[in-house]
């Protein structure tokens, strides 16, 4: 298990940056996902972890040794890919030991460590079989297999269960997350389902062309963006943003005013207000008119039109909504976003 | 499309055997019908057994085929890795200098050769040799016989058969998932390793492809050798296969009957030739098996 430290990591290819100066800490142990859209450059940071790509600036720390110049192989990573990359000529053992043969590991010892790792991922039954004669969960298992067998101190996966259906990705994430609790090791996750980064890691990175707009909690992703990219980004239905002007602890959006809380009473000028979809009451506050409903059950989500840009909000299933109705909402919690730099305030 | 396949396969290949079986020279239409059975074939055997050109020719096909085959598909195979490990830029410049043979016109191509090999000082390999103090005389390289013919030949064909396994070998290469190879990276794979565990065992099907069609086209090959011995760059005995021999024969020399008759059992070596291959290199299995998500 180690610690790693990303300090101003940048790459390009070509005239192309793909990251620009990533600073990252990812404790001992902990289960950090690097999340952002396709073409962020988060894939491109696990492959510089990796040894894969060498930064073109910066430098990369495994507790306090540098690795920058180390090749892959001698960083001890483990990786498993989007398409699990399973040698399609080899059986599922052949695959598993593939790792432990290049290392030369004594033929006892690779069946003692084959056997624990399957057991562990309940796939002892499969390894005759061929990744052909396996389903895309089995697939991902003898991936994780390959990449755990060989004990190593960071385990990276770049979108694992991309490829798996919605059911059973559900059921995986909560499975690798409780692998990755058990064995303590440090690992990163790539993804661009942001309900995925939010169920499992412990702190979520927003990557965005190129470069990191927030590290935190997923609590603290969630709750507080510091970015209005992130927050629209995270949540389904992700935040609300309207054009607004605040001045002296109000808050005047169109022809409506809301009192701002306490620590953006100082704000001054046109800002950018960000709102979550639940934390919204129907009561008074914002003047909008009822575009669409949807009934999601327990819940429905209204779509509200506010000079002219929409709005949604989860209500309680119970209350009635018509097109057209006038309404008025008021956000219990909102992040004010300064309206050139897109940053929190 | 049948009709494209009765013109220009069926109606050939039946007339090839037909003809084998009569006396038929110059295209003279007075020998249609005069059919003297096996006698062309018994003359082939007997002139195998008995003329030393026919033997060496006989030989020559096949020296000529076993070897450039080997550095062909091999040749190719060990170019598309070797590239496939560099970067995209250089891999394509280099595996663009490996296509000019096949671009240059044969005559031309040949003609560079027939420089290069030439048996006197004004050869660039012999004046290269002279220049270095390796050698004093001038050797006539393409009339040492056997090896020497034997060389040039297969160097000269070599060199152009090589681009071909090397296009196909690099396309397949391209189709696998770079994740294959990354992951094996991570393992600590080296470059051989990841050729020889991964690589290669992915061109199963690709390596099979390119033996038997090489195969197929060097024993119907004659083009680059016609030229060679021509010009006298080769001996004409070792320097020449069953395929020249069938032209010379039948469309040079005008014996079309037995000329024909060597065409026949060519086909039929190529024919047997090409299922053998595909046989032993587990054809079947391949196809009805499936190879995976590759």
């Amino acid at each position: 298990m180690v610690r790693i430290r990303l300090e101003n990591i940048t790459k390009e290819f070509g005239d192309f940056k793909a990251l620009d100066g990533i600073d990252l800490e990812i404790e001992e142990g902990e289960f950090m996902a690097l999340l952002g859209p396709s073409g962020s450059g988060k894939s491109t940071l696990l492959y510089i972890i990796a040894g894969i790509y060498k930064p073109t600036k910066g430098r990369i720390y495994f507790d306090d040794g540098d690795v920058t110049d180390l090749p892959p192989k001698d960083r001890n990573v483990g990786l498993v890919f989007q398409n699990w990359a399973l040698y399609p000529h080899m059986s599922v053992f052949e695959n598993i030991t593939f790792p432990l043969e290049l290392r030369k590991v004594a033929k006892g010892e690779i069946r003692r460590k084959v056997a624990e790792v399957t057991e562990m991922l309940k796939i002892e039954n499969l390894l005759d079989r061929y990744p052909w004669q396996l389903s895309g969960g089995q697939q991902q298992r003898v991936a994780i297999a390959r990449a755990l067998v060989k004990e190593p101190d960071v385990l990276l996966l770049d979108e694992p269960l991309s490829n798996l259906d919605a059911l059973l990705r559900i059921e995986v994430r909560a499975e690798l997350k409780r692998l990755q609790k058990k064995l303590g090791i440090t690992a990163v996750y790539v993804t661009h389902d942001q309900a995925e980064a939010l169920a499992m890691a412990d702190r979520i990175a927003v990557i965005k062309d190129g470069r990191l707009l927030q590290v935190g909690t997923p609590e603290e992703i969630y709750e507080r963006p510091r970015h209005k990219f992130v927050g629209g980004f995270i949540g389904n239905p992700p935040m609300n943003f309207l054009n607004g002007f605040a001045d002296r602890g109000i808050l005047r959006i169109g022809k409506s005013t809301i009192p701002l809380p306490k620590e953006y009473e100082s704000v001054r000028g046109e800002v950018i207000v960000g709102f979550r979809p639940h934390d919204v009451e129907i009561g008074e506050g914002i003047e909008g008119e009822v575009y669409s409903v949807e009934h999601l059950g327990r819940e429905q989500i209204v779509t509200v039109s506010v000079e002219g840009e929409m709005v949604k909000v989860i209500v309680p299933g119970d209350r009635r909504f018509e097109f057209g109705d006038k309404v008025r909402l008021k956000p219990k919690k909102i992040v004010l976003f300064d309206k050139k730099t897109e940053t929190a305030i | 499309m049948l009709v494209m396949v009765l013109i220009f396969y069926l109606i050939p290949l039946v007339m090839t055997v037909y003809l084998s079986f009569t006396s038929m020279k110059n295209w003279n239409v007075k020998y249609l019908f005069d059919l003297v059975g096996f006698y062309n074939y018994h003359r082939l055997f007997y002139m195998f057994q008995h003329d030393p050109s026919f033997k060496a020719i006989v030989l020559t096909t096949i020296v000529f085929i076993l070897i450039t085959l080997v550095v062909n598909v091999f040749g190719g195979l060990g170019l598309a890795l070797g590239t496939f490990f560099l970067s995209d830029i250089v891999g394509s410049k280099f595996r663009l200098l490996w296509l000019l043979p096949r671009i240059a016109p044969i005559a031309v191509y040949s003609l560079v050769w027939y420089y290069f090999f030439h048996e006197t000082s004004i050869g660039t390999l012999n004046s290269i040799l002279m220049e270095l103090g390796i050698i004093h005389q001038p050797i006539p390289w393409g009339q040492i016989i056997p090896w020497g013919a034997w060389s040039v030949i297969i160097f000269v064909n070599g060199l152009v058969g090589v681009s071909f396994g090397m296009i196909v070998f690099t396309s397949a290469l391209n189709q696998i998932p770079k994740e294959l190879v990354i992951a094996a990276r991570v393992d600590g794979a080296s470059a051989w390793t990841i050729s020889k565990r991964i690589l290669i065992p992915l061109l199963k099907w690709h390596l099979l492809y390119v033996l038997t069609w090489q195969f197929l086209s060097l024993l119907t090959t004659y083009c680059h050798l016609f030229l060679l011995v021509e010009w006298n760059l080769v001996n004409r005995d070792y320097g020449t296969t069953l395929a020249l021999y069938v032209y010379n024969t039948a469309f040079l020399g005008g014996e079309l009957d037995q000329g024909l008759a060597a065409a026949v059992i060519l086909s039929v070596i190529g024919v047997s030739g090409g299922f053998l291959t595909l046989k032993l290199l587990g054809f079947e299995k391949m196809m009805k098996r499936p190879r995976g998500d590759v």
